[in-house]
């Protein structure tokens, strides 16, 4: 029992890269049970291009107002190909549930006359238990 | 005596390798989750370019070219663009401009030219080509000076 464990939980970290690298945000959706006043949610931004980008994490609410949530790192330097773990920390506000968006976003080729900025949000629902 | 030993020893060996022993498989099971996912990747910037009565400014324009970006995902995501938020414009233009984000995209998915959003239910892989519009009306014009516009495309 112990070593099927150990086998699963190899797998398990072995496999965490490999799903991370190969995307631009995961996960994009989350359901989250918290006993506490806040609920968390790790995401990966991962960065796709052959450069290094500069990448900016948002929290939102479910029409795009900006959530008072705390994030770390919020604003970071991603080298190409790499992704990194980001917290993601939203207060219910004395709600029993909660409904946010969790964008990365960049803009890979700044300083031109019609910059593209890719956001790619993930949707998710935090529950609070009592 | 020895020889009796290693003749039945042999035999032994022999026996012990039987087709049973030869032919036992075991499975082995490899699982594996895929989860909605949406991969943007912005190739171009787009290029706006005036028109002859200087009231639109459009990657649409003769000589503008659209922002391009290549659009991977799982399907079970939708795609859009925001209202334009941040304009960069030369301190000559004083007077309004209605700025108009759209886009297309061809590959898996096929979406003409909107400004909505566009859900994308199967898998699959497209280019996605970003235009942006601005224009003025009355007798308002565009003023010499460089303008700049952010589109953001998002994918969700």
């Amino acid at each position: 029992m112990k070593h099927a464990l150990n086998l699963a939980m190899a797998a398990a970290i072995g496999l965490m890269p490999i799903a991370a690298g190969a995307q631009s945000m995961s996960p994009m959706r989350g359901e989250v049970n918290s006993f506490t006043d806040a609920f968390a949610v790790r995401v990966f931004p991962a960065n796709p291009y052959d450069q290094k980008i500069r990448v900016e994490i948002h929290v939102y609410d479910q029409d795009f107002q900006p959530v008072d949530a705390k994030i770390s790192p919020s604003v970071f330097q991603l080298g190409s190909q790499a992704s990194r773990p980001v917290l993601v920390v939203v207060p219910f506000g004395g709600a029993d549930g909660r409904k946010v968006r969790i964008c990365t976003e960049s803009i890979p080729f700044p300083n031109q006359q019609t910059q593209i900025k890719a956001q790619i949000c993930g949707k998710f629902f935090g529950h609070r238990k009592s | 005596m020895p020889l009796f030993r290693t003749a039945f020893g042999a035999a032994l060996l022999v026996a012990c390798l039987d087709d049973a022993a030869m032919a036992t498989t075991q499975n082995v099971i490899f699982n594996g989750t895929v989860t909605a996912t949406c991969t943007l990747v912005v190739a171009t910037n787009g290029t706006m370019t005036a028109s002859p009565d200087l009231q639109s400014l459009s990657s649409h324009n003769s000589g503008g070219s659209a922002g391009t970006a290549t659009l991977t995902t799982t399907g079970g995501v939708s795609l859009s663009v925001d209202p334009v938020t941040l304009t960069t414009v030369p301190a000559a233009d004083s007077t309004a401009t209605t700025w108009t984000p759209t886009y297309s995209a061809s590959g898996t998915h096929t979406i003409a030219e909107t400004g909505a959003s566009t859900a994308l239910t199967v898998p699959g892989a497209d280019l996605v080509s970003v235009h942006l519009a601005g224009t003025k009306g009355g007798s308002n014009r565009f003023a010499t000076g460089n303008y700049q516009a952010t589109v953001t495309l998002r994918c969700e």
